[in-house]
C-alpha cells in the first residue's frame, strides 16, 4: 500500500516535470525563428553550395552578435536548418518538404540554381511559405505566377543590355556580332539574352554557336568564329571555359573591338589565370567587392560587407557567396518591418520591396524576380576590375579593342 | 586555308589526346583493370607541375618526367598494396576498387587545391608559330612533342628492355609467363606505376595548356577511354592512330556540324567501329 502510493507519487512529480521540461523546450522552440535551406553541399555543385552557405553564415553570425532579429519588442534567434540535396534536383524538391512538414521552419531559402529553385517553388507555394531564391536569374522561374517566391537577381537581360547599350554608344561602328555559348541552362539563355540584345540595335549576328559541357578545346570553333571578322564577341560558359577560350582567342590572333565574356573575368581567379590576356574584357555581373552601396542592413554597406567576409573567410566575396547573405538581410528587413514572424505580413512588407541592402537596392516586380538594380557592367584595366556602367558608379572609362 | 588551319588544330590536339591516354592504355592492356583514376593521376600531375611553376619558376615541359616519376614513387606501393590483391577478379571488382580511390584522390585533392580553376601563364607568352597564315601555339607544340617523345620511350622500353619483354609476355600469357620465371605481381605493379608515370607526365604537359581544377578529372577520363577503343587496347601505336584521330575528327566535326555535335560525331564513328572491329583500329584479338 505505502509503497504503491510512493510509486503513484514518483510517477507523479516525474510526469509534472517531464511536462514542465517538455512545455519549456517547447516555448523555446517556438521562439526561435527558423530557415530552411536546401544546400549541394556534395555532389557536382558543391562548391557553389558551399559558397552559399559561406554568405549564409556570415549574415547569421552578425545576427547571432546582434541577439537574433528585432520582431515587434521582442528580439528572436535565428536557427539554420541546411540538408545536403546532393546536387540532385528531386532531393532538393523532397527536402524543401521535409523542412517545411518535419523541421516546420517559418521561411525557405531555395535551393541552387535556376532549375532547382524553380522546382522547389512549388513545395514552397502549396504549403504558404515565403522563400527566397538567391541564385535564380531564368525569368522562366518566375513564370509561375506563385505568391511566395522572390528572386534577389534581375534577368538575364539586364546583363546583356547594358553592355549592348554601352557598345552601340561608345563605338558606332560595331556592326558584326559573333556569339559562343556553353550549352547549359543559364549561358545559353545569357547567350540568346545578348543576340536579341544585339538583334534589336540592327546589328548583325553573324555567328552563333553552341559548345558541349566539358569541351577541352575550342580551336576548331574559335577559327570558324575568326573566319566571320566580327567587331564584338560575346562568349558564355563558366570559368574554367572562359580561361581557355580567351587563351585560345590569343593563340589563333583573333581580333575584335569588344570582347565580353561572361561569368568570371570580374573575379581574381579568372584575372590570375587569363594574366594580361583579361585586358579590356567585359563583363557583367549582379554584385561585386568594388561597388560602394550604403545599406540599413546588418552589414551597414558594401564595403564592410566584404571587409567581414575577409576577414571570416581569408578571401573576397564572389556573387554567389554575397547572395546568400543578400537573401538574408531581406528577410530580416522583412520581419523587421512586418513586427511578426507571420508568414502573410512578411510576404507582404517582401512585396513592398524598397530594401536596401550591401548587395543592391532589392524591390520584386509582380512575377517576384528583383527589378529595382541594374547589373553593372566591368572592364579588367591594367590587371583591376573597373566598372565601366552606369555611369552614376562608374570608376572608369570604357575602353575598346582587345590585346594578345 | 581555313580548312588547313582546322586540319593543324586537329593535330596539335590529337598529340595531347595520345599522351593523355598511353598510360591508360597500358593498363588496361596488360592488368586488365580499367583504371578509373586515371583522370585524377593526371590532375595530381598537372598541380606538381602548376607548383613547381609557382614556386619554383620550373617550365612544365620540362618537369613533365619529374612529375611522371612522383606518381610512379606513389602507384607502385599503390598497385601492390591495394590493387594486386583483386588482380584476376571480375572486371568490376577492379573497376570499382579504382572508382573508390578515385574519389579519395579527387576528394583530397579538392581539400587541398580547392575547386578553384588555376592555370599557368608563361610571362613573356610563348607566342604563336606562324607559318604562313597558319597558326599554331608554341605550348601546344612543345607540349605535344613532349608527349609523343615520351610515348616514344614507353614504347621503346617495351619493346627493347627485360623490363618491357616481361610486360608484354605477363599482358599475352600470364600463367605462361610466371612459368617462365617473371615474377607477374612485380610486373603488375611495375606496368600500373608506369601507366601513373605516363598520367602524371601528361598531366605537367596539360597544365602549361588548359586551366586545372580536381573537378576535370572525368573529362581526361572520357578521352582516354574513346581513343584506348578507337586505336586498340595495349597498343602504343594505336593510342597515336586513336588520339589523331579523335582530335582531327572533333576539328572536323567542329567545322561541319558545329561545336556542339563535334563530340556526337567522334562517339557516332566510335560505335560504328565497335560494330565492325571491335578490337580497335590497331589493337589485336583478344584485348578488346
Amino acid at each position: 500500500m505505502f509503497s504503491s502510493r510512493i510509486r503513484r507519487a514518483f510517477l507523479a512529480s516525474a510526469f509534472s516535470i517531464a511536462s514542465l521540461t517538455f512545455a519549456g523546450a517547447y516555448a523555446a522552440d517556438t521562439q526561435a525563428l527558423r530557415i530552411g535551406a536546401p544546400l549541394p553541399l556534395t555532389g557536382a555543385l558543391a562548391p557553389e553550395g558551399t559558397k552559399l552557405r559561406q554568405g549564409y553564415d556570415l549574415w547569421l553570425d552578425l545576427v547571432k552578435e546582434q541577439g537574433g532579429i528585432k520582431v515587434g519588442d521582442k528580439t528572436l534567434p535565428v536557427e539554420m536548418r541546411y540538408y545536403d540535396y546532393q546536387s540532385s534536383t528531386p532531393k532538393a524538391v523532397q527536402l524543401a518538404e521535409k523542412l517545411i512538414t518535419d523541421d516546420k521552419v517559418d521561411f525557405l531559402f531555395s535551393p541552387f540554381g535556376s532549375g532547382a529553385a524553380k522546382a522547389a517553388s512549388t513545395v514552397a507555394e502549396k504549403n504558404g511559405v515565403p522563400m527566397l531564391a538567391s541564385s535564380a536569374s531564368s525569368a522562366e522561374v518566375f513564370d509561375q505566377g506563385y505568391k511566395n517566391l522572390f528572386g534577389l537577381y534581375t534577368d538575364n537581360s539586364t546583363l546583356s543590355e547594358p553592355i549592348a547599350d554601352l557598345v552601340t554608344g561608345k563605338i558606332p561602328e560595331v556592326k558584326r556580332v559573333a556569339i559562343l555559348a556553353r550549352n547549359d541552362l543559364y549561358p545559353l539563355s545569357l547567350a540568346h539574352e545578348f543576340e536579341k540584345s544585339a538583334t534589336k540595335r540592327n546589328l548583325d549576328v553573324v555567328y552563333f554557336e553552341r559548345y558541349a559541357i566539358g569541351t577541352l578545346d575550342h580551336a576548331a570553333a574559335l577559327t570558324q568564329l575568326a573566319a566571320t571578322r566580327p567587331d564584338w564577341i560575346v562568349i558564355t560558359g563558366y570559368i574554367n571555359d572562359l580561361i581557355l577560350v580567351r587563351k585560345q582567342l590569343a593563340d589563333l590572333r583573333v581580333d575584335s573591338r569588344v570582347l565580353t565574356m561572361i561569368n568570371g573575368p570580374a573575379y581574381d581567379e579568372w584575372i590570375s589565370a587569363a594574366g594580361k590576356l583579361s585586358e579590356n574584357v567585359t563583363t557583367a555581373s549582379w554584385f561585386h567587392p568594388i561597388l560602394s552601396y550604403q545599406s540599413d542592413d546588418v552589414f551597414g554597406s558594401t564595403a564592410r560587407f566584404v571587409e567581414l567576409f575577409h576577414k571570416k573567410y581569408g578571401s573576397y566575396p564572389d556573387f554567389t557567396q554575397a547572395s546568400g547573405a543578400a537573401v538574408g538581410v531581406i528577410l530580416q528587413q522583412a520581419i523587421e518591418r512586418a513586427a511578426s514572424t507571420d508568414r502573410d505580413a512578411v510576404r507582404a512588407e517582401l512585396k513592398k520591396g524598397g530594401f536596401k541592402t550591401f548587395f543592391a537596392p532589392v524591390s520584386f516586380g509582380s512575377n517576384g524576380m528583383a527589378d529595382s538594380y541594374v547589373p553593372p557592367v566591368y572592364q579588367i584595366q591594367d590587371g583591376k576590375v573597373q566598372v565601366v556602367y552606369p555611369a552614376d558608379i562608374a570608376t572608369s572609362d570604357f575602353r575598346s579593342g582587345i590585346g594578345h | 586555308m581555313l580548312y588547313l588551319q582546322v586540319l593543324l588544330n586537329g593535330l596539335a590536339l590529337g598529340g595531347l589526346y595520345a599522351c593523355i591516354a598511353a598510360g591508360f592504355s597500358l593498363v588496361w592492356g596488360v592488368l586488365n583493370v580499367i583504371n578509373i583514376m586515371h583522370g585524377s593521376l593526371i590532375v595530381l600531375g598537372a598541380y606538381l607541375a602548376f607548383f613547381a611553376h609557382q614556386v619554383f619558376g620550373i617550365n612544365p615541359f620540362l618537369f613533365a618526367p619529374v612529375a611522371g616519376l612522383v606518381l610512379f614513387a606513389i602507384a607502385y606501393p599503390l598497385q601492390k598494396l591495394v590493387i594486386n590483391p583483386v588482380m584476376g577478379r571480375p572486371v568490376l571488382i577492379t573497376l570499382t576498387l579504382t572508382f573508390g580511390l578515385n574519389l579519395f584522390l579527387d576528394n583530397l585533392m579538392l581539400k587541398f587545391f580547392q575547386a578553384d580553376f588555376r592555370k599557368i601563364t608563361f610571362d613573356p607568352p610563348l607566342g604563336v608559330f606562324n607559318l604562313g597564315g597558319l597558326l599554331v601555339p608554341v605550348d601546344r607544340v612543345m607540349a605535344t612533342a613532349t608527349g609523343l617523345a615520351l610515348v616514344g620511350a614507353l614504347w621503346l622500353l617495351l619493346r627493347n628492355t627485360q623490363l618491357g619483354r616481361a610486360i608484354i609476355a605477363v599482358r599475352m600469357d600470364s600463367q605462361a609467363a610466371a612459368l617462365m620465371g617473371i615474377d607477374v605481381t612485380r610486373t603488375y605493379a611495375l606496368a600500373f606505376a608506369l601507366g601513373a608515370f605516363m598520367a602524371g607526365a601528361a598531366g605537367a604537359l596539360l597544365s602549361g595548356i588548359f586551366p586545372i581544377s580536381p573537378v576535370t578529372s572525368s573529362v581526361y577520363l572520357g578521352k582516354a577511354f574513346v581513343i584506348c577503343v578507337l586505336g586498340g587496347l595495349g597498343s602504343i601505336p594505336g593510342v597515336l592512330v586513336g588520339g589523331f584521330a579523335l582530335g582531327i575528327i572533333e576539328s572536323f566535326g567542329t567545322l561541319v556540324l558545329g561545336p556542339e555535335l563535334a563530340l556526337t560525331l567522334a562517339f557516332l564513328l566510335l560505335i560504328a567501329l565497335l560494330m565492325f572491329r571491335p578490337s580497335g583500329l590497331l589493337g589485336r584479338r583478344g584485348f578488346q
